[in-house]
């Protein structure tokens, strides 16, 4: 398939008279590595909401694999795994259950749904708590699970909103491995307000700034990307 | 169908996991079997009319209490992202949480079947009241439990869900008891908005296929307002 895994046209999303994102462009290419860099507030959260289709943009348009996030919703939400910023868990359950019921929800059936849980948690070492209640994880583990959630039906494209708040420093290097890990098979877009932690994983990188689009470029041919942000910001 | 099914059994095991089902079923058969006893002994008919009227007006109480969590708690703890951007219709989710809510208070009018039997045991019931009486609990579940899931739509605070449920249960109550103040045809309007209006025919053994409209209608109404406001993107 060719073209674009991302494209976002001209997308502009308000809230009353807030302006989240203004008229912004984007393509994200298969296989690649976004991450998303801005302050807070920068509209970065809002963008990946609307590309995982939990937000419609007010203006313009977003497609996914060539599918409008709008128009053709369903088929660009199966292709997509979303790990909100909060890592959102159902807390009634233990992480086997979570992790069937997400399957399930995206189309997994019968004796596949085992084989899929089995696959994101040994690539995401769950195995130790994967039979135990959400709400006794760790902040880790609830990361891993969440990450888990969007990779149990193997999607083309995997969004992380902020994956690396609130985790200590092991935590931290444990989830960029795990995210290098998924290079090249998934396509991946990460915002973070850390410009280091981007700079690590992202082949390239996005700044936003008050919901406009300062640059993109990529984190190979920028030697220097803290002076390139500051430049920009 | 399928994605129903799955969504009701995690709502079913949402529901029957919480301790909110199981103190408001305390309360519910408590009061129950007090009034039951009380009126028993008073008056010394063998019918379950007095019981039918205490379990409107508890239900109108209760019902609150159980729906409240519905959509309310999934927007709060956020985990509504992970449903909105999974490849499923805002219909199913809304009519999993409703149908889960629902087999709850069936559940629990179930458990006045009790009265039933024993009336049945130590007397000679006139059964036409009683099947009309427990048709017109059943519409009356599907109603308020409807009405519930939708003020849970509505809020992300549970207890402004439940405050809200209840002032539309007591406004639906007393609708007719403006009807004396108003101009034709508002006046015909209110009196035919009346909860109690419907309900009162029916739970004495007059059973009427407008009664039954009224508690479809508006059922539907609810949950369909309810998909609405959860489709908003």
């Amino acid at each position: 398939m060719t073209g674009p895994a991302i494209a976002a046209n001209a997308v502009t999303r308000r809230f009353g008279p807030t302006i989240a994102v203004d008229r912004l462009d984007l393509q994200v290419a298969r296989g690649e590595i976004l991450g998303l860099l801005g302050p807070n507030g920068s509209g970065k959260t809002t963008l990946i909401r609307m590309i995982a289709g939990f937000l419609n943009p007010t203006e313009g348009s977003i497609t996914v694999a060539g599918h409008d996030t709008v128009d053709d919703a369903m088929t660009t939400r199966r292709r997509i795994g979303y790990v909100p910023e909060s890592v959102p868990l159902y807390r009634h359950m233990r992480v086997r259950e979570f992790l069937a019921f997400m399957a399930r929800l995206r189309g997994i059936e019968g004796g596949e749904v085992d084989a899929a849980i089995d696959r994101v948690a040994g690539s995401l070492a769950l195995g130790e708590v994967i039979d135990k209640p959400i709400p006794a994880l760790s902040r880790g583990y609830r990361q891993r699970v969440g990450i888990a959630q969007a990779l149990v039906h193997d999607p083309e494209i995997v969004l992380l909103d902020e994956p690396a708040n609130g985790l200590d420093p092991r935590q931290i290097i444990e989830l960029r491995r795990t995210i290098q890990a998924l290079a090249g098979r998934h396509t991946v877009v990460l915002s973070s307000h850390i410009l280091s932690e981007v700079g690590r994983v992202a082949d390239r990188v996005a700044i936003m700034l008050r919901g406009r689009l300062l640059g993109v470029r990529s984190v190979a041919e920028t030697p220097d990307l803290e002076a390139w942000f500051l430049s920009l910001t | 169908m399928r994605l129903l099914a799955i969504l009701l059994r995690k709502e079913l095991h949402a529901i029957f996991t919480s301790p909110i089902a199981y103190t408001v079923a305390a309360v519910f058969l408590l009061v129950l079997g007090y009034t039951f006893a009380l009126t028993l002994f008073a008056t010394k008919v063998a019918n379950l009319n007095y019981i039918f009227h205490q379990m409107y007006v508890l239900s109108i109480l209760l019902v609150p209490v159980l729906t409240m969590r519905s959509l309310a708690e999934e927007r709060r703890n956020e985990t509504v992202e992970l449903l909105l951007t999974a490849p499923v219709a805002e219909v199913w989710i809304v009519f999993a949480k409703f149908l889960a809510n629902l087999v709850l208070v069936l559940a629990l009018y179930s458990g006045s079947l009790v009265y039933a039997a024993i009336l049945a045991r130590y007397g000679t019931p006139d059964w036409g009241p009683i099947w009309g009486g427990y048709l017109a609990l059943a519409a009356l579940a599907f109603l308020l439990t409807a009405i519930g899931v939708l003020t849970s739509s509505l809020a992300e605070n549970q207890v402004v869900a439940a405050a809200g449920a209840l002032g539309v249960f007591l406004m639906l109550w007393f609708a007719d008891s403006v009807a004396p103040y108003l101009p034709a045809p508002l006046d015909l309007v209110a009196i035919n908005l009346s909860l109690i209006g419907h309900f009162r025919p029916m739970a004495t053994g007059s059973v009427f296929l407008s009664d039954f409209g009224y508690f479809l209608v508006l059922g539907m109404a609810a949950l369909f307002l309810a998909t609405r406001r959860l489709g908003e993107r």
